[in-house]
């Protein structure tokens, strides 16, 4: 029933979230599934799980862990050990399936053949390259036929060792081989934009091999990896998805005393403060903060939510030891206030759903109150030993990613330099003074082949100004881009303060005389800056030039776009009369002549090749 | 850590097969409940090895027909009543 759905962050049993209990999830998978199939809003997808081994246990799990962030998959499963033929002979199930997602879980059992004992270096790189070709060719077929982004698992390792440590030195040792097996993985992942690799490398050294692999599963059922291995396989692959969906966490929000530097900065002073490589909890501190920072500079906003008198808090990132700086920081409340209004005035002040942070407090009692009342915010229990900071954040995967691009990189300058329009505003009484004072200037064209992987990222995770909230796939968006039949838009917005970057997509199907807008959104950072009149400006310009009469538009409310219901209202589009509630249509009649709406954002000449139609 | 009595392991049964607790009593056969299939089969194994009970392998689990032959199986306390 609807009144009793949770949000996504509240609904995740305490079983999934750290430290995971394998066990209990195992047990109680049925319950656990259940009560997860009781939230709102939950996004479809369909993954096609292609098996090098037996995969029932892989779909419960994955099932379980994409549930918990919001996600339903529809499965389709491969026969045992049919990964390849699915594929390369077309099994019509698989293509009527019609995958959004191609999962390939295979591992150090699916080596069509190892090295041969002495086996010549040369030789082995040939071997090396003949394996390659076997799934490059599932691969090209997937991305060209099937149009699905791929998850391929690299090679994790086999426990036994024959060879002994020259397993890893030789080159025809299975270690060396599969170690070069996963380079040529990773090479072929850095070149292809629909396809990641599920680091199972990794991930199988962190469980334990003899976790990982065990035997009695291979001989009794042909599970390449242990129930409890699949539970953190299940978690690690639902991250990826939830990555490639939008649904990663944004914001990290950090307490100060004992989580940042140990003691109390008010209290202690700056000079007191444990932070350092000469003790050993400093160094720990120390490693946190390197830690934080690294998030930050990969595109994670960092905000301060601490108990503190603002100047003592501040003067505690002043320690010649420390590593995160004041300007770090996209948001800083440190006061005397209930953290959880504190955490709502960060998220609004960064224009971000509460659904997009995590909160790091060493005090127990502070992340209870914030998860009582906050539940869409995450709350690890971190506990209050610094060491293990990180790796409960890890463990987490809140900030997973699915390809690190450019805008990320700026992700922190762009909330700082928020802060500093709003400080600026306050300084005007009239708000069109204060927008004609930021000399803004928008880049608006059609889609171009070096944004389309910021496109595919802002279309996956911009909730609020999204008229329609459909995702697409990345594979989509390329396809959509090289399509005559669609109109495409970007929109870059740079002020005084600096460039906002790609903040705003449309995408609009034409057929005959109307223009059907299927997608239109904007990233919240630009809210109220009339980018969204420059986009209208824009859109009547492209339909005039093409022939384009009619404009049709629709909003689908969800939970979190009520923000732009009145956008179509607002912009003179007339509701028809077959509209509901739950699906309102809008038209337009596009003009002969059209008078600009846009009164405070500059026009600039795009300059970069769109996409070839060749 | 002690085995299981008999109680407590049915309530891991009715737990594992997604049944209302108390359901399962010992005397049902297999192929009759709905979602005793080999997802279950591997929640059951996982079940013994994490109680310290007797290690249960795939081909007994499969020799059994009844609830009654699991609790044998799995030695836990007053199954042989």
């Amino acid at each position: 029933m609807a009144s009793e759905t949770k949000t996504i962050q509240a609904a995740i049993p305490k079983a999934m979230k750290f430290p995971i209990s394998a066990t209990e999830i195992l047990r109680k998978r049925q319950s656990l599934k259940k009560e997860l199939l009781g939230q709102a809003n939950l996004i479809p997808t369909r993954i096609a799980i292609l098996g090098g081994s037996t995969t029932t246990e892989v779909k419960c799990m994955l099932e379980l862990f994409l549930l918990a962030q919001g996600i339903q998959p529809a499965f389709y499963e491969s026969g045992y050990n049919r990964y390849s033929e699915d594929v390369l002979f077309q099994n019509p199930d698989l293509w009527n399936f019609k995958p959004d997602i191609v999962f390939i879980h295979t591992t150090w059992h699916n080596i069509s053949q190892f090295p041969q004992l002495m086996e010549p270096e040369a030789e082995v790189e040939e071997r090396v390259r003949h394996e390659m070709a076997r799934f490059a060719s599932l691969w090209e077929k997937i991305h060209t036929e099937l149009d699905a982004l791929i998850i391929q698992n690299n090679f994790d390792l086999p426990h036994l060792r024959p060879l002994g440590n020259l397993e890893a030195s030789e080159s025809f040792g299975r270690v060396h081989f599969l170690l070069r097996m996963n380079a040529e993985f990773a090479k072929y992942a850095r070149n292809h934009s629909k396809f990641m690799i599920n680091d199972i490398h990794y991930l199988s050294a962190q469980v334990g091999l003899n976790v990982w692999d065990a035997r009695t599963y291979w001989y009794n059922f042909h599970m390449a990896l242990s129930p409890t291995a699949t539970v953190a396989l299940g978690q690690n692959v639902a991250a990826m998805v939830k990555s490639v969906y939008g649904k990663s966490k944004k914001c990290l929000v950090l307490d100060l005393d004992n989580t940042l530097w140990g003691g109390i900065v008010g209290d202690d002073g700056v000079q007191n403060l444990i932070l350092g490589r000469d003790h050993p909890v400093g160094e720990a501190f120390l490693d946190f903060q390197r830690y934080v920072k690294d998030l930050q500079q990969r595109g994670v906003i960092l905000a301060i939510c601490s108990k503190n008198d603002i100047e003592n808090a501040k003067e505690g990132f002043s320690h010649p030891d420390g590593i995160l700086k004041v300007e770090d920081f996209s948001a800083f409340k440190a006061n005397w206030n209930p953290k959880p209004g504190n955490l709502r005035e960060i998220a609004a002040q960064l224009n971000i759903g509460l659904d997009s942070l995590v909160f790091v407090d060493d005090n127990p009692a502070e992340r209870a109150l914030v998860a009582d009342q906050l539940p869409d915010v995450a709350v690890p229990d971190v506990g209050s030993d610094v060491s293990r900071f990180a790796e409960i954040l890890e463990h987490e995967r809140y900030f997973e990613v699915d390809r690190v691009v450019q805008d990320d990189l700026k992700r922190s300058a762009y909330y700082s330099t928020n802060a500093q329009r709003s400080t600026y505003q306050a300084g005007f009484s009239d708000y069109g003074e204060f927008l004609a004072s930021l000399e803004m200037t928008a880049e608006i064209a059609p889609f171009s082949a070096v944004y389309l992987d910021r496109i595919t990222q802002l279309i996956n995770k911009t909730n609020q100004f999204n008229l329609t909230t459909k995702r697409y796939t990345s594979a989509e968006v390329e396809n959509i881009s090289r399509d005559p039949g669609f109109v495409t838009l970007y929109g870059r917005l740079a002020d005084r303060f600096g460039d906002n970057g790609l903040v705003s997509v449309l995408i609009g199907r034409a057929s005959s005389d109307t223009l059907e807008v299927e997608l239109w959104l904007m990233s919240c950072r630009v809210l109220n800056r009339e980018l969204e009149l420059a986009m209208f400006d824009a859109l009547v310009e492209q339909c005039q030039a093409r022939g384009i009469r009619k404009i049709a538009g629709e909003y689908i409310p969800s939970k979190k776009n009520k923000l732009v219901a009145g956008h179509y209202a607002g912009l003179g589009f007339t509701r028809r009369s077959e509209s509901s509630d739950d699906h309102q249509l809008w038209h337009y009649d596009v003009p002969k002549r059209h008078s600009r709406r846009t009164r405070f954002i500059r026009r600039t000449t795009q300059t970069l090749p769109t996409v070839s139609n060749a | 850590m002690p085995k299981m009595t008999r109680e407590e392991f049915l309530l891991e049964m009715d737990e594992i097969l997604g049944l209302r607790a108390g359901t399962l009593r010992g005397n049902e056969k297999l192929e009759e409940l709905e979602r005793w299939d080999s997802t279950a089969l591997i929640s059951l194994i996982v079940l013994a090895e994490s109680n310290n009970s007797a290690q249960i392998s795939p081909d007994q689990v499969v020799g059994c027909s009844t609830v009654a032959d699991l609790l044998r199986l799995a030695q836990v306390d007053g199954s042989s009543s």
